[in-house]
This record gives structure tokens, sequence and C-alpha cells, in this order.
């Protein structure tokens, strides 16, 4: 019997070794292990051995058929990682092809900008201010220290509408209606934002741009805090590195007044064809607010004072992303707009 | 306004470069947008006396000359014909170089060598506005007394740097050379010297009783002075005159009406001088022209006056605008004897209303404009006699005739120095502040008393009125750039936006999403691009608000519509070969409320987009298909959804630019949200457009008030739902929203959700008929449903169905 087992299993054993499909192998494993098969029929014989020898076998037995298993089960794992592997290695694709687009748009380069400075003076505690674009005269300079004939007022040749309408000349007639609409002498932290309009038309100028003017009025309210307010703006927005300075001006609604400079962005001050060889860049005007301004909108400027500034957003968009030419901006080439 | 640097060291030493200089006039609020380099590209020039002239023996054309340069004797080949023994010429010496970039070499003329060359003013870059007809042709042959031998830029004036200005409206004091003079003294800490003006007047009539003055609008004129000069030599300026109004642009016509005109860049005092001979009654008043009076000023040019301007009149006619340009008919020419010097103050607004009005600036009106000095005037007149006199071109007449209505005195503003400190966030002592004043020339009033300071405003500077100007008087000179950054402390302020602004920033943020690009185009548009949009003319879009004064033709009124704007942008893309096109522009239009306008007009937020070409950019795994009309109606869909809108209604609608069989409206509480549409072929055609354009107009105020960005938590089934699909053949005239809505009526209290999952049209169905299929989901929160129960639902909507919409079960 024990002989008999020793055949059936190097039977096996070769048979297991020529086994070269998992078909193959499985009918072996019905063959020898299965049900009906042979080491299986062998255990049924057993009945016919003694009492002392029954253990024996049945040990026999057990280890050939662990063995079989054994070698079956590694097997046929070696069988399944083949097939695994043909399979991948049939499905390898070229992972170069450009991946599928979402067609995802763009926002205009003067929104993104307008939501960086905006976003800016918001963490500062400004609030927005918004106001029409066809403005009264009243509004858009008599409240703003610009009485008719006032020379100033050829800096912003208008458009106008009759004797008593414009469009707006800057986004200033936004802070005198926030004044106007304010309970007098309290504080006042806005920024407005919106398009402008005067008659000009070239490369540098627009009909149509957008400003963003300031307004801080509270007490004690210096000319320090303006250059601070804004020297930390020009930082947020142009980097820390980036030189800041302020020269007097002329503003008919601030006294003192400031053109703000910044170092160029284009050649970090060494002079270029964008700062016209100065090394700077004219970004800001600003000043305290005057105090006809105040007064006109029933602030008291012995009790309160303020300061205001304004910027085009255009000359910031075209720093920031080095645009050279402020028409791009309303052509609305999408070559352009899909750059942003 | 210009200064050169030499005339600039008349009033005060200094030392600095011209760029440091520049410098520190521009940190101080007296912007230097130039420096100029007089004769900067011309070298080894020396001025020769021509000592012979012979014809060259092999040329006709060419003369052969001998120079005395002052080292030395040159022989040079010439082709002029101006020139004679005895004149002093330039001399482009060998090895000169000329602005043009010309290096002149010793070189051999047909036979004769040449050792230079004679230059015109053309070849020493002189500008041709500086220069008489005569010294435009040929060689430049220098005045007479010009020395022998010196480099051509110290002969002409040439060695100088000017600096050229661009002043703010406020300092009218610095459009004078001591104006800025002193500027320079106070920031280089020199000493400002003014000329000092001693008169002989050796004439014996006094001005007095040989000419009459007076002001009849004395609001509009403040002062008129003058005096009167006798026995005048009119004639050619002396060099240092010419070279120092040629520096800063000026042609040199006379030595009388240089030296007005010297006067005048000097002191900031606009001056006129009229030949005595020809003022009728030599009495001059100052008037209101006559509607339609005419005059001919100084240019030759014939001006038909108004009744607001002021002229300047003796007994017969005008004969000056006040203030702008002086008449043709009293002109100091060379026949002149006698001469009235005038100097006046007028009204600044008045002379900037006549200017515009008859489109004539001069260097005159500039500075009234601005507003002069009224206590100069007399100065500036004895200045003029002055210089007249030292050159001897006449003799001067005791006294001054002098018409002074308003008489201006120094104004006197007060401070505290504390609040100056305050106001501009600094620590500068009283002593300091004071020194700047003083520097400026305010006198300290002794009436200061305590904190308080009183200050003599200088007249000049007719632009310190408060304490804050005061403010920047001691902040400019003191250095913005030493101030502190300080931020503003007090109150908390709650920053942030309005709601409508946040809207807009997630609609554009939806829109990104969507694929959409964001354009901006200009507010102004053109009636006819209304015309294009099948706007009937009396329509309330045809309503436009016009701009009086258009910056082109192109674009004379505010738009109506954003479609316009769009679809010019599609035209000008599709141009670029930019074939296709997802854009959106969100903006406000201009609705009037009537015209002409008495009140602001509205000014709505609409937003307008659309779509023309491929659905997908083009890839290699992308669909190729165009987009359609379904593809505008899913991103308003999609915009409304994001904005948390769900409740809308949607149906076939109107609107004048869209095709009217694919035209949709959406509604809400029938309110219009949104209209979505093809673009109507004729529209299309109008603008030379040979796609198909789907566009959707979005009423964003509409939009803002259905917003809700907090939707209500729904909690998750926790039972199974039942679907059924039912599919039925109906007429195409129905609608899919019809049916859906039947389905919903009929549907009973489980059914939670429809949804079209197919639609169909072709051989499988009649002519004129089409398959919709929907899936129905049933639904109870409580518990599970069974089959039974939803068959009887299912069966009445299909009843209804058939009932309602002639529609039949597809099976």
């Amino acid at each position: 019997m024990e002989q008999e087992l020793q055949s059936l299993k190097q039977l096996a054993l070769l048979e297991l070794s020529q086994a070269d499909t998992m078909d193959a192998l499985n009918e072996l494993r019905v063959k020898y292990l299965g049900k009906k098969g042979s080491l299986t029929s062998a255990l049924k014989g057993m009945g016919a051995l003694s009492a002392e020898e029954r253990p024996k076998i049945g040990q026999i037995v057990n280890d050939i058929r662990s063995e079989l298993e054994t070698i079956i089960q590694t097997k046929s794992e070696g069988f399944k990682q083949a097939d695994l592997e043909k399979k991948l290695a049939s499905e390898k694709i070229d992972v170069t092809l450009p991946g599928r687009k979402v067609n995802v748009g763009h926002k205009h380069p003067l929104t993104v900008t307008l939501a960086r400075i905006k976003e800016i003076f918001m963490r500062m505690g400004f609030a927005i201010a918004e106001g029409p674009e066809v403005e009264q005269d009243y509004y858009n300079f008599e409240a703003l220290n610009l009485p008719k004939d006032h020379p100033a007022r050829d800096m912003q040749d208008s458009f106008y509408i009759t004797e008593e309408f414009l469009m707006r000349t800057h986004t200033s007639p936004v802070q005198v209606r926030t004044m106007q609409a304010a309970t007098p002498n309290q504080p006042i932290r806005i920024i407005a934002p919106g398009k402008v309009y005067r008659r000009d038309y070239d490369a540098t100028h627009s009909p149509m741009f957008h400003q963003v003017e300031g307004l801080v009025i509270d007490k004690s309210i210096s000319f320090a805090d303006l250059k601070g307010t804004l020297e930390l703006f020009i930082h947020e927005i142009f980097g820390k590195d980036v030189g800041v300075r302020f020269r007097p001006s002329f503003f008919p609604f601030t006294e003192p007044s400031a053109e703000v400079d910044i170092s160029c962005v284009m050649c970090n001050g060494g002079g270029c064809r964008v700062c016209s060889g100065t090394g700077w860049l004219e970004i800001l005007g600003a000043g305290m607010v005057h105090p006809r301004v105040l007064e006109m909108s029933k602030f008291d400027p012995e009790q309160v004072s303020g300061f205001a500034f304004g910027m085009g957003v255009e000359r910031i968009a075209m720093l920031l992303y080095g645009i050279d030419d402020l028409r791009l901006f309303y052509e609305n080439d999408l070559r352009f707009l899909k750059q942003f | 306004m210009q200064a050169p640097i030499k005339w600039l060291k008349e009033y005060v030493e200094f030392s600095q470069t011209p760029e440091v200089l520049a410098e520190m006039l521009t940190m101080a609020g007296i912007p230097v947008e130039g420096i100029s380099y007089l004769g900067q590209d011309i070298e080894k020039i020396v001025t020769g006396k021509i000592i012979e002239v012979e014809k060259h023996p092999n040329a006709t054309k060419l003369s052969i000359c001998k120079l005395d340069v002052g080292t030395e004797v040159l022989i040079i080949v010439t082709g002029a014909n101006n020139i004679a023994v005895g004149n002093i010429v330039p001399v482009a010496l060998v090895g000169a170089k000329l602005p043009s970039g010309l290096e002149i070499k010793a070189s051999e003329l047909r036979g004769v060598m040449s050792y230079g060359m004679l230059c015109s003013t053309a070849e020493l870059n002189i500008d041709s506005k500086l220069l008489s007809a005569k010294e435009k042709e040929g060689i430049y042959i220098l005045s007479e007394d010009t020395a022998v031998g010196v480099d051509i830029k110290e002969a002409l004036g040439m060695d100088d740097v000017v600096l050229e200005f661009e002043l703010t409206a406020n300092r009218a004091d610095c459009f004078s050379v001591i104006g800025l003079a002193r500027e320079v003294a106070v920031l280089t800490g020199g000493t400002l010297k003014k000329p000092m003006i001693h008169l002989h007047e050796t004439a014996e009539e006094k001005s007095v009783s040989l000419v009459k003055v007076s002001v009849e609008e004395t609001s509009l004129c403040s002062r008129f002075a003058a005096r009167v000069l006798q026995d005048v030599k009119v004639g050619p300026s002396p060099k240092w005159l010419k070279h120092r109004l040629q520096a800063v642009g000026m042609r040199s016509i006379n030595n009388i009406v240089d030296v007005t005109n010297y006067v005048m860049l000097e002191m900031g005092q606009p001056m006129h001088a009229y030949d005595y001979n020809l003022v009728s009654k030599h009495s001059l008043t100052v008037r209101k022209a006559q509607a339609g009076e005419k005059i001919t000023t100084l240019d030759g040019v014939k001006r038909e006056l108004t009744s607001d301007m002021l002229v300047i009149a003796d007994q017969v006619q005008a004969v000056g605008i006040a203030g702008v340009m002086g008449g043709l008919a009293t002109e100091v020419t060379n026949n002149t004897q006698n001469v009235i010097l005038e100097a006046a103050s007028f009204n600044g607004v008045s002379i900037r209303r006549t200017s515009k009005a008859l489109g004539l600036r001069s260097e005159a009106s500039g500075r009234f404009e601005r507003g002069v000095d009224t206590v100069n005037s007399i100065r500036a007149l004895d200045r003029a006699a002055k210089l007249l006199e030292d050159m001897g071109a006449c003799k001067v007449c005791p006294g001054i005739v002098d018409s002074y209505p308003n008489m201006v005195l120094p104004r006197q503003v007060s401070f505290i120095p504390q609040k100056v400190n305050d106001y501009l966030g600094t620590d500068i002592s009283k002593g300091e502040m004071l020194n700047i004043l003083r520097s400026l020339e305010f006198e300290i009033d002794t009436h200061s008393e305590g904190d308080k300071v009183v200050v003599n405003v200088p007249t000049w500077r007719n632009d310190v009125q408060y304490q804050p100007d005061i403010c920047e008087e001691i902040a400019r000179i003191y250095g913005y750039n030493k101030i502190p950054t300080t931020t503003p402390g007090g109150n908390i302020l709650r920053g942030g936006q309005e709601y409508t602004q946040s809207i807009v920033d997630v609609i554009k943020t939806i829109l990104t999403g969507a694929g959409l690009d964001e354009i901006i185009s200009l507010s102004f548009t053109h009636p006819q691009v209304l015309d294009k949009l099948n706007i009937a003319d009396d329509h309330v879009l045809h309503r436009a608000i016009r701009v009086l004064n258009p910056i082109t033709d192109d674009f004379p009124i505010l738009r109506t519509t954003l479609l316009g704007g769009v679809l010019e942008a599609i035209v000008r893309n599709l141009s670029k070969k930019n074939d296709d096109i997802k854009i959106y522009e969100l903006g406000a239009v201009y609705l009037p409320e009537e015209l002409p306008l008495h009140s602001l007009p509205k000014e709505p937020l609409l937003l307008c987009g659309a779509l023309v070409g491929k659905r997908n950019e083009l890839a290699w795994n992308q669909g190729k298909d165009n987009v359609d009309f379904y593809d505008a109606k899913g991103i308003v869909e999609v915009l409304l959804t994001g904005l948390g809108i769900h409740d809308y209604h949607v149906a076939a609608g109107d609107h004048m630019s869209l095709h009217p069989g694919k035209t949709a409206v959406f509604s809400r509480d029938g309110k219009v949200l949104a209209t979505v549409g093809e673009l109507h072929p004729k529209v299309a055609d109008q603008f030379d457009i040979h796609r198909k354009v789907y566009i959707f107009e979005v009423d964003i105020e509409a939009v803002v008030d259905c917003v809700n960005l907090l939707a209500k938590y729904e909690p998750l089934p926790k039972f199974p739902a039942i679907q059924r699909d039912i599919a039925v053949v109906l007429p195409l005239a129905i609608s899919a929203e019809q049916v859906k809505e039947a389905i919903i009526t009929s549907g009973g209290p489980l059914l939670s959700d429809v949804r079209l999952f197919d639609v169909y049209v072709g051989e499988q169905v009649a002519d004129g008929s089409k398959s919709l299929a929907f899936s129905l989901i049933y639904r109870d929160k409580m518990r599970t449903l069974t089959d039974e129960e939803i068959d009887v639902h299912y069966r009445n909507t299909i009843e209804h169905i058939e009932k309602t919409l002639a529609a039949k079960i597809r099976s």
C-alpha cells in the first residue's frame, strides 16, 4: 500500500511538472485530489488495513495530498500571475497623448486685477462702494472743489451728455455720494472701483478705463497713515521688494497731494523704456482730503481728517502682466483673453 | 515751462548737476520731465572769419575760402554762395562731429585740399522755428560782433542745459525763471538774488501826461499799468538776449518784443508793447468786446469776438485781446518811435474761456489762466524799461500809469504747529517749520499768539489758502519720503462688498467653469448697431443717451444692450481666425427715464453671452460637434442652479434679435430672468456673421433677487425608490415641458422625480411626431413601496397623457 502510494505520488509529481496550462493543472487536481481522484480512492481502501497501519497510511496520504496541493497552488498562482502580466502588457496605452480637456474659461485680466486690489483693501477693512457711471456735474466736479471753469477740469476732458450730466471722469463722485449718505463725521473706509470716461484715444489712453479710488475718514487721520496704507497695498500687489516713493503733486480735491511711484517692475529701477529711463513708475495719485471737500459734504475738518487715493486698474494690470498696449483690454481678442 | 541752468544761476548759486537738481525739484513738487543738453552732438565746431574767397579753378559751383579760426588759417572748399569776405561763420574742423553723425575729414575736392566744412543752421540742428528766413538759407552767417575762434556752442549760447518742467496747475509762480530759482535756492540752501532795478528815466515827459489807461471791467481786470518809452530804436536784440530766448525755444523778433518776452519768462508777468503813435488818443481801456467786433491779431489772423471777451481798446478800436494776443494794428515795427509798455492782471477764467473759444493759446494766456502776481506788475514794467534803457534802445519816461481797481494784499493764513504735525504724522519742530516758510518768503506775522502762527503768504502764492496748504509747503520741503508710514488707527470698520457685487463674482466664477471667456466692450455704440440688432426705431432700446462730444463718429450713444458689443467681439475674433468662441460680458447698460436727460439714467447690470463654433476645443479625444441651442440653454441652467435658483419656468418666447422658433425665456413669478436663443439669421447677416450664433441674456438684478446660496439640507432617503420608464409618441408641436408637467400633475404624491432621457424623431415614428422617453421615480420617505401601488399611479399618468396630449404610449 505504501509502495502504491509512493508511485502514485511520483506519477503525480511528474504529471504536475509537465502541466503548463491552468486547464491541465485543474485536470490533474481532479485526477488526484478530486472526489473520485486517485488519492481519494486510496483513502477509501484504508478500511482493509490493520488498526496499526491505518494511522500510518492515513498520515502518508495526507502528506502526499498536502504536498500536491501546495504544488498545485503554487503553479496556479504562477499561471494567474503570467496571465495578468500578459493582460496588462496587452493593455498598454500611449500615456503621452494629451489628457481630455476640461473646457474652462477665463476671467478678463481687468476683473482678475480688480479682484486682487479689492481683496487687499477688504482685508484692511475697506468696504466696496459703487455709483453711477452717468454722473451729475455736481458730484463729479463741484463737490470735489472743481468749480466750473477750473483749469484742472482740462486735465479730465469729459464726455458731456447735457450741461448737467456727463460720463464720470473718475470714481471720486462715489466718495462724495458715500460721504453725503453717511452721518457727518462718522468714520468711512471705502474703495470705489468702476468704469470712468475721458476724451482720449491712443496707445496709452482709452476713452473708457477702470479706476479704483479710496477714501478714509476718521478722527486724526494723517498723511503718514496715507503713506502706510498705500505702501502696504503696493507691497501686497507688487511684492515686498518694490521701492515706493511719494512726490508732492496737485489735485484740487486733496491737500497736501502726492503722486506715488514704484520702482520700475520691468527693470527693477535701472531705467528702461517702460519707465522712460527714470527707474520709477507713477501708479497712484493721493492726498489728504481738502477741507472744502469735507465741508461740502457736511464733514467738519476741525473734527475729522481723511485721505483719498486713486489708481488706474489698466495701469496696474499692464505692470503685473507685462502688457504693453492698453487697447488690448477692449479689443476682446481671444488670443489675448485666454492668456489670463 | 523751460529753464536753462545758466539763467537759473543768475539768481541763485548752486553746484548740483542738472540731474541732481532735477531730482530735488521733482521730489519737492516741481516736476522736471526732461533735461536737454543744447548742442549735445556738436563737437569741434568753431567760429571762423572768412578772409579770402576765390573761385575753384576746376569747378564753377565751388569756392575756396581762407578762414581765420583763431589758432590758424584754414583752406576750406565750399559750395555755398551766400558768403563774403568778413563774414563770421561756423566752421567744422577736421575731426568735428555734426549732429547728423557726419565726421569731418580733410579731403581733396577737385584737386584742392579742404580742411573742414562751413555749416548751415540745419547742419547745426538749430530748430527752424527759431530762425528768420534768411538764417535758414545757405551757410549760417553769424552776427558781426561774434568772437572768432570760439566754440560755436558758446557763440550761440548752446553751451547750456535746459530743464523742462511739467508744472502742476497750482504753481503759477513757477512759470517764471525767478520762481523756479526760488525753489532751487530753498532746496539747495542758496540765496535768491532778484535783479536790481534802478531806472534813469531820462525822457522829459512823464508817462502820466502821455498816456491814459482805464479799466471798465474791474471784475475781470484787477490791474492795468503802463509806461511810455521814447526815442525807441527798434532793432535786433543783443546776443545774450537772443540766446536766452532761443534756449527756451522762443524766436527773437526785435529788441522791444524780446524784452517783453524775456521779462515774462523771468518774472512770470506777461507784457505787451504798443506803438504809441498808432494808439488813438494814446488811451487804453480794458472793456468787453462788442458782439461781432473784429480784430487782426499779431499772427495775422482776423478774428471775430463775442461780447464776453475782454479787449484792450483805444478810442477807435480793439488793439488787443486781453491776456491772449495783441493786435496787428499797433504792433511795434522798425518804424516805431515811441512805445507803450503794458503789464496787467486779468481774470484767469475769462482768459481761459476766450482763448478756448478762439482756439488761441499763448504764453501769456497760459500764465493768466493760472493767475499772475498782481503786485509784481510794476516791477515787471520797471525791469523791462531798465533792460531797454541799458541796451540804449530808448529813453524811459518817468513814472507809471497805473489803474489798480482791486488792490491785492498779502493773504494771512494761520496754523498751529502741533496740528501740522498731527496732520502729517510727523514730529517737525516749530523752528524748522518757520525756517521752511521763511525760505519760501512767507513772512511770520508778529501777531502770532500762543500756539498759533500767522503768516503773510507771498502774493505770488495764490494757491496757499488753508492750514493744509501750509502743511504741504512744510511737507514738500521737509521731504515727503522722510514722513513716517503708519496705518490708520481708531475705529474698526467692517470691510467687504455689497451683496450684488458678491453675486456678480459668483456668476463670473460659474461662467468661467462653464468654459466662457469674459470680454469687456466700450460703453459707447452707434444707433446703426441697434438697427442691425433688429431693434425697431420706436423700441425703448432705441432711446439711447447721446453724448454731446463723442470721441469719434463711431460712438455717439451709450449702449442700451450688451448684445451689440458681444456680436462685434465675435466679428473681430472670426476675422482673426478665432473660430470657436464662447464669451460673455457682464456690465451696465444705460437706460434714460426721459430724453433729454433730466435725471440719472437707470444703469441695470446685464449679462450677455454667445457661443459659436465647436463645442469642445480641438483635440484627438473630443467630439467635433458644433454648439447648438442646448449648449446656450445649458449654461443658463448651470448658472441658475449654481445660484440656487430651481423654481423657474421655461417657455418658448420672443426676442427681436433671435430666431423666432429657437428662443426660450426663463422666468420666475412672471419675471424674466433670462432669454436664450439662436441669433436671428437676419441679424447675423447684418453683422456679416456667417455662422450660427447662440445667445443668452440674463437680467442680473432679477437673478440676484432669487439667489439662494444656502440650500437647506434634505436627509438622505432610507427606503428604496421604484423606477418606471414611459415612452410617448406625440405631435412635434407639443413641448417636452408640457409632457413633463402632465406627468407631474398626474403622477400622484409618491412621484419624486421625472427625467427626460430620450428624444427621437425619425423612421420609427410617424411624420410630424416624436417620441419622448421619461424615467419616473417614486419614493416614500417612510417606507418601502410596492409595485402594485405604483402601478396605479403609473396607469393614471399614462391615461392622462394619452387623453390630454394626443399621445400614444410606445411599447
